[in-house]
């Protein structure tokens, strides 16, 4: 008998690709995220999808705006140190300017065998009271079945029209 | 060449296309009137650099509608990789127009970074926009904007201005004031 000590596990590319696949968006805007290597690679292949490289956190939060603005939806697909690096547009384009934006963010170099509260990296531990001091709703996915939280954090970006993050806590499998 | 010399000559070739201004561009755009200067228009207040991913944004979700995005120089040079990104993404009807003082304006006028040496037309060459014009003469610049805007995107139009008043005010507003509005006009939602 094994007995497992980690605090999240990797969730399949497939699940994560299938989920995305319900939001109805036909933008993906990503700055590549080691974590989910697998489901970007996953999702590139994907006609459904037009997948959108930027040279930052910054620039993908500003697209989603003039996305958003211009009637398409976009999933911003990051990590969280590209979210710390983001932080002005976060606050003066999506939350300043009340733009929905949905973002599924790798929890980058997360030590799945300790509590997040414990991680050693400060890109894991601090994210989640950095977006509860902004007001940033904040959704995790710690495994599989966790999943469905996608769907729901997309709907209420669009419904409360201001940024939502979902932390992805272990690299995507 | 004045700023808003520069500005009168940008917004006669607005047409029925959209506009994306920020910073000091803003006043001066709205100075233009009622006209269509600020019809379809979107300011970028307060995030220094993201008017041009703004309306690459607007670009691709509106590939049949002009995008012309009135930038600053201090500003393009705060999220200058967004020229890679604009050129990657390749929207045919992205036109970057960059005002450039050579200074941060309403700090003080410091100079920016290079001022003496940056060449954003250049750059957007480098990074793979299908055009890139300088001009630093008003009747020269209203003499080929024509040409400029009858070609396909993206291109960069950069336009040497004088530093401006900055007593002149941004008109008041808040960030999110047009954005709304503007979606309704294009999507009715």
């Amino acid at each position: 008998m094994t007995t497992s000590t980690a605090y999240c596990e990797s969730v399949p590319a497939s699940v994560l690709h299938a989920e995305i696949s319900k939001l109805g968006v036909e933008h993906l805007l990503i700055v590549p995220d080691t974590h989910q290597k697998t489901l970007l690679r996953s999702l590139k292949d994907d006609a459904a999808f037009k997948m959108h490289t930027f040279s930052t956190e910054d620039e993908a939060l500003c697209v989603n705006a003039g996305l958003w603005t211009g009637g398409a939806e976009a999933l911003v697909i990051i990590q969280n140190v590209g979210l710390f690096a983001a932080m002005n547009s976060l606050r003066g384009v999506c939350m300043d300017m009340h733009v929905p934006t949905c973002m599924l963010v790798g929890q980058y170099s997360r030590n799945v065998n300790l509590p997040v509260d414990e991680d050693p990296s400060s890109g894991c531990r601090l994210i989640q009271g950095m977006l509860a001091s902004i007001g940033v709703p904040c959704y995790v996915i710690d495994r599989e079945d966790d999943v469905g939280v996608l769907s729901k954090a997309f709907a209420q970006s669009r419904e409360q029209r201001g940024p939502v993050v979902v932390l992805v806590s272990a690299p995507t499998a | 060449m004045e700023r808003i010399e520069a500005i009168e000559a940008l917004a006669a070739h607005k047409g029925q296309g959209l506009s994306v201004a920020t910073m000091r561009a803003i006043p001066d755009w709205y100075a233009q009137g009622e006209g269509i200067a600020p019809h379809m228009h979107l300011d970028n207040r307060g995030c220094m650099g993201g008017a041009a991913p703004m309306a690459l944004g607007l670009a691709l979700a509106q590939p049949d509608k002009q995008v012309m995005c009135i930038d600053g120089d201090g500003s393009l040079l705060m999220q200058l990789g967004v020229l890679a990104s604009i050129a990657g993404c390749a929207p045919e009807n992205f036109f970057h127009i960059v005002l450039v003082n050579g200074v941060y304006e309403t700090s003080g006028q410091q100079p920016i970074p290079g001022a003496d040496s940056v060449d954003f037309a250049a750059m957007a060459l480098g990074a793979g926009y299908k055009a890139g014009y300088n001009f630093d003469d008003l009747g020269v610049l209203r003499e080929r904007l024509p040409g400029c805007f009858n070609q396909k995107g993206p291109v960069m139009i950069a336009i040497k201005v004088a530093p401006g008043d900055i007593s002149v005010g941004v008109p008041p507003g808040r960030p999110g004031d047009h954005i709304g509005e503007l979606r309704k006009t294009l999507v009715g939602a």
